[in-house]
């Protein structure tokens, strides 16, 4: 199992939270355009409480601050967090403008009850209203009730991305065509940094590593998919 | 931090390649970066120093709490590079209240036979865990008496404690230690150092397949391979007297033979790795006698190590499983040797299947033997110093679609006279053959490749292959016009022999085919999508199907002129292209059933609703096909069917007439598969993997039968049920259920035959 799915510790958060809220006591709201949320602690212990190797606040910030408005929270009727889904929207090397479903997180005694799936839809209508040609995202092989959520919504299933985590394990690239035309907009290495993208095997350095697939790696190392016991509801 | 300089090395350790090229590209771009921003810093005014705090103090207050400051290139792949520092999980120098920054064990000290035993059993567990993908941090490198040894303070001779040699009477112990477990380490340095530069050297893709990371150390830079070997005899000369139970004294020396196999194997001498496999055997027989010592290894090695990875603990693996892992891998090189050798680099279709039953070995190759593969292919010009590149392509061609012509013969290269055609002729294949090398290439080192990269690495060569064609048709023109080529009538139309567009296309629809059907090994087809990824499939073997019948007529036809000639040599080479390309046209009608096979059986489940389309709010029917269908639209010569083509081709028909149809292509499937069975080695072209053939027909006949057994059940339960299924669509839902087999629990992973059960 990956880091961030492996035996999730009791938090705070959990701790203090209300075990029985039930849907009706949920509210959802969006993460908005503060700089420093106070729910921003919040969030970082939610998604980080599954992970063995934890990203720093800058990676939080760094979605927060520039797509705020893509981030929806669920908090139960004392405000307590619940759930949260953290996005970003901008071209995908200078082609479509690609959403990208970075991180998603219910609280343990939460799940089940649908809250991952509201907020991806939330998440996804935001981004459609905001113009986005596609949405993307990645998830573990094994993760079952996350697949469900996105394959349910209209996400395929478009790569196979062998050892993807830090902790070895496969993932699948999702996808999501929100208008036509996607396959034929062209797409450009960015001129800073270099982007490889994947092995051009045309060109005979024997070195082709692959930047753009790194960079996808490590956001996938973000991409909290903690949706188990989702089970009951949605199979 | 990694922030803002994104050539630097800190910022490899979380993502990006150490890859010479790419390093060398950032580091290059870096420079520029720097030296721009220098040149406009310098267009300020003079140089000189100033106390900037004031001013730094003021602008931090302008700031909003938790604004990020960053510029227009950063990139979210630098942000998951920033590490809070004295944050325990992120910073690898964190020394938590109470603990020591070092480990405290003394390398030095003397220990006892049975935890050297232990020690060099856990390096062998460690290390075939970094060969498996695991950073040299998280292995090897936590053994305190390795780190010593290539610690940078430390220089030649290498020794524990750094540079002198303990004088006076030693006791066993200590020699143990200094003379043993040093050798020991040392050789294993080597053998990493070995195994670096060979995976470097191919391709491969970094922290996905292996780590080569070094954290800054360096392995024995001063030292070779006589060092280390000598190194060994050494302590295995002084193992002899030692004074050790006899089981010690073995069991020490069965040690110090693996290391010595592997750093020879390692050294380029073939034949060792049988021994390594004999050596593994014999250090696993011991591995009890040995006595546990974990104070020699310590994760507190990576506070010192250069690194921005977070600390990681020591990596576990089971005793049983490295033995097991280690044993597969020295009997993957021994395969991959014996694939790439001379009978069967002749032909360039041996070959082929040989690489590929090399990728499918099971457990599939690690990164360092799927390196050595490749390097046994393109390490050198020549495979097998037998077979050059240039002649390989040449054969492949001619083996392919020009056997016994004039156009391929050796001969035709070596006239110089620019006048005759023969001379001009070879100059434009030549050019030709210039232009596709790569490519075709790649074809073997693809398959060399990760298996989710195979598939990857194919959607990528498809439109390439597709604008070779394209080139490889005015070629064909180019050719015609010196010498005019064949032209036949086929079915009742003039088609002119068109080699090399031929050639071209063979290998593209190929690799078109077998990207969807890597597609279903590789899961990424939902139940619902699976009859359209079938009639794909059903589309492209069309495709290989038309192809193969403007081929094979022109090899017949030239038999023909041959025979008259008595051109006895070519006859026979044209009877064997015309029973590989019969073999090919079979094994193709073969897959283009099976398909149909499929499509027809999921169309009927969906129909019927035994597979349900989920609710999909979002979708779209035609962006979901252009979704599906991206890889493919860089195909202009045969363009991926429109959803249109598809909605088309659907046809209801009661459950009883696709059950029908659906059994008379897999009759026709299993009779084909019967001739080919019938078929020799030579004729399918498969010397060397005949045992991989014989399992891949195999499987393929089960997959037909298992096919039948769900078409019978799914009319029985009808039956029963008073007829139903008449209609074609009514819901069946009630008597029925479907399960998708997953990959690696399916007859054959590229057939994904649908389980189904009646309800009780």
């Amino acid at each position: 199992m990956s880091a961030m799915n492996a035996g999730p510790a009791p938090s705070a958060l959990s701790n203090t939270s209300t075990a029985q809220a039930n849907d009706s006591e949920l509210r959802y709201v969006s993460y908005g355009s503060e700089r420093e949320s106070p729910y921003l602690p919040a969030i970082r212990q939610l998604i980080s409480k599954d992970l063995s190797e934890p990203y720093s606040i800058y990676v939080y910030r760094y979605f927060l601050y520039q797509w705020g408005d893509l981030c929806f929270m669920a908090l139960d009727k004392n405000n307590h967090l619940i759930g949260v889904i953290v996005c970003k929207l901008e071209p995908h090397r200078g082609g479509p403008m690609r959403g990208y479903i970075a991180m998603l997180a219910t609280s343990q005694e939460h799940r089940g009850k649908g809250i991952a799936s509201k907020l991806v839809r939330m998440a996804v209508e935001k981004m459609i209203e905001k113009d986005a040609d596609e949405i993307a995202l990645e998830t573990e092989i094994d993760n079952i009730p996350s697949l469900r959520i996105y394959e349910n919504l209209g996400f395929i299933r478009t790569k196979r991305l062998h050892r993807y985590y830090l902790n070895g394990n496969t993932a699948y690239r999702l996808i999501l065509y929100l208008k036509p035309g996607i396959p034929s907009q062209p797409t450009y290495p960015p001129d800073f940094p270099p982007l490889d993208g994947d092995m051009n095997m045309s060109s005979p350095p024997i070195y082709s590593p692959m930047n753009e697939d790194l960079i996808q790696r490590q956001t996938a190392q973000l991409n909290i998919e903690d949706v188990y016991d989702e089970r009951q509801r949605l199979c | 931090m990694p922030q803002g300089d994104p050539g630097h090395d800190a910022t490899n350790e979380l993502g990006s390649s150490h890859g010479m090229d790419n390093h060398n590209a950032n580091a290059q771009i870096a420079a520029q970066r720097l030296a721009e921003e220098a040149k406009e810093a310098s267009s300020y005014g003079a140089r000189g120093i100033s106390d900037v705090t004031k001013a730094f103090t003021s602008a931090a207050q302008k700031l909003q709490p938790g604004q990020l400051v960053k510029d227009d290139y950063f990139t979210l792949f630098e942000a998951v590079g920033a590490l809070e520092i004295m944050d325990p999980k992120m910073d690898s120098g964190y020394v938590p209240p109470g603990d020591t920054f070092e480990a405290t064990f003394d390398v030095c000290k003397g220990l006892p036979a049975a935890e050297i035993l232990w020690i060099m059993d856990e390096l062998f567990r460690l290390e075939i865990a970094w060969f498996g993908g695991y950073p040299l941090s998280q292995t090897v490198f936590t053994s305190l008496h390795l780190d010593r040894l290539l610690s940078p303070d430390n220089k030649p001779p290498y020794t524990l404690n750094y540079g002198e040699n303990p004088t006076g009477d030693i006791a066993t112990e200590e020699n143990l230690v200094h003379i043993v477990l040093r050798s020991y380490c040392i050789a294993l340095a080597k053998c990493l150092q070995y195994v670096l530069g060979f995976v470097q050297s191919q391709n491969f893709y970094e922290e996905e397949d292996f780590v080569t990371h070094l954290f800054g150390r360096e392995l024995l830079p001063k030292l070779g391979f006589n060092d280390a070997d000598a190194l060994l005899n050494d302590a295995s000369t002084w193992l002899q007297s030692a004074a050790l139970p006899s089981e010690y004294r073995e069991a020490l020396q069965s040690r110090l033979q693996f290391r010595k196999s592997l750093l020879t194997a390692l050294n380029g001498s073939a034949e060792q790795w049988i021994s390594c496999i004999s050596a593994i055997e014999a250090v696993n027989k011991s591995h009890g006698h040995g006595i546990f010592q974990p104070e020699a290894f310590s994760d507190k090695v990576q506070r010192q190590l250069a690194t921005s990875t977070p600390p990681r603990p020591v990596l576990k693996l089971s005793w049983d499983d490295a033995c097991k892992q280690w044993t597969e891998m020295c009997q993957d090189i021994i395969e991959a040797n014996r694939l790439t050798s001379a009978p069967i680099v002749q032909s360039a279709s041996c070959l082929q299947r040989a690489t590929w039953a090399f990728a499918y070995r099971e457990p599939a190759p690690n990164t360092f033997t799927r390196a050595h593969m490749q390097s046994l292919l393109f390490g050198q010009d020549i495979i097998s110093n037998t077979v050059s590149h240039f002649e390989l392509f040449l054969t492949d061609i001619k083996e392919i679609v020009l056997t016994g012509h004039p156009l391929v013969d050796a001969e035709s290269f070596q006239i110089e006279l620019p006048s005759d055609p023969r001379h001009q002729c070879s100059r434009i294949i030549e050019s030709f053959m210039d232009k596709a090398f790569d490519e075709y290439l790649n074809l073997y080192r693809m398959v060399c490749q990760n298996r989710c990269r195979i598939r990857r690495t194919f959607t990528q060569a498809i439109p390439i292959l597709d604008e070779l064609e394209t080139l490889a048709l005015g070629v064909d023109t180019e050719l015609d016009n010196i010498t005019p080529l064949q032209v036949l009538e086929i079915y009742g139309q003039p088609i002119r022999l068109n080699p090399l567009s031929n050639w071209t296309k063979f290998h593209k629809l190929q690799i078109v085919t077998w990207t969807v059907q890597l597609g279903f090994e590789t899961d990424i087809y939902l139940p619902h999508e699976l009859y359209t990824m079938y009639w794909l499939l059903l589309w492209y073997t069309s495709r290989q199907r038309q192809l193969l019948l403007c081929i094979e007529p022109f090899v017949l036809d030239r038999m023909k002129t041959l025979t008259k000639r008595r051109q006895t040599q070519q006859v026979v080479e044209c009877l064997a292209a015309q029973d590989w390309l019969k073999s090919q046209g079979v094994s193709t009608e073969t897959t283009h059933l099976i398909s149909k096979a499929l499509w027809r059986l999921y169309s009927m489940l969906m129909a019927t609703h035994l597979i349900k389309t989920p609710k999909r709010q979002y979708a779209q029917e035609s962006l979901l096909w252009d979704a599906r269908m991206k890889s493919f639209f860089g195909l202009t010569n045969d363009p991926v069917p429109s959803l249109e083509d598809f909605v088309n081709a659907q046809h209801l028909e009661s459950v009883q007439q696709s059950c029908r149809d659906i059994d008379e292509a897999l009759k026709d499937a299993r009779t084909n598969l019967s001739e080919l069975r019938k078929m020799t080695p030579q004729q399918v072209r498969c010397v060397g993997t005949e045992e991989q053939w014989k399992r891949e027909i195999k499987q393929m006949e089960t997959t037909c039968v298992a096919i039948a057994v769900q078409t019978s059940q799914v009319l029985r339960v009808c039956a029963k049920n008073g007829d139903k299924g008449a209609s074609g669509d009514e819901d069946l839902s009630a008597l029925m259920e479907v399960s998708i087999p997953a990959p690696g629990s399916r007859y054959h992973d590229w057939w994904v035959v649908p389980l189904v059960k009646e309800k009780k």
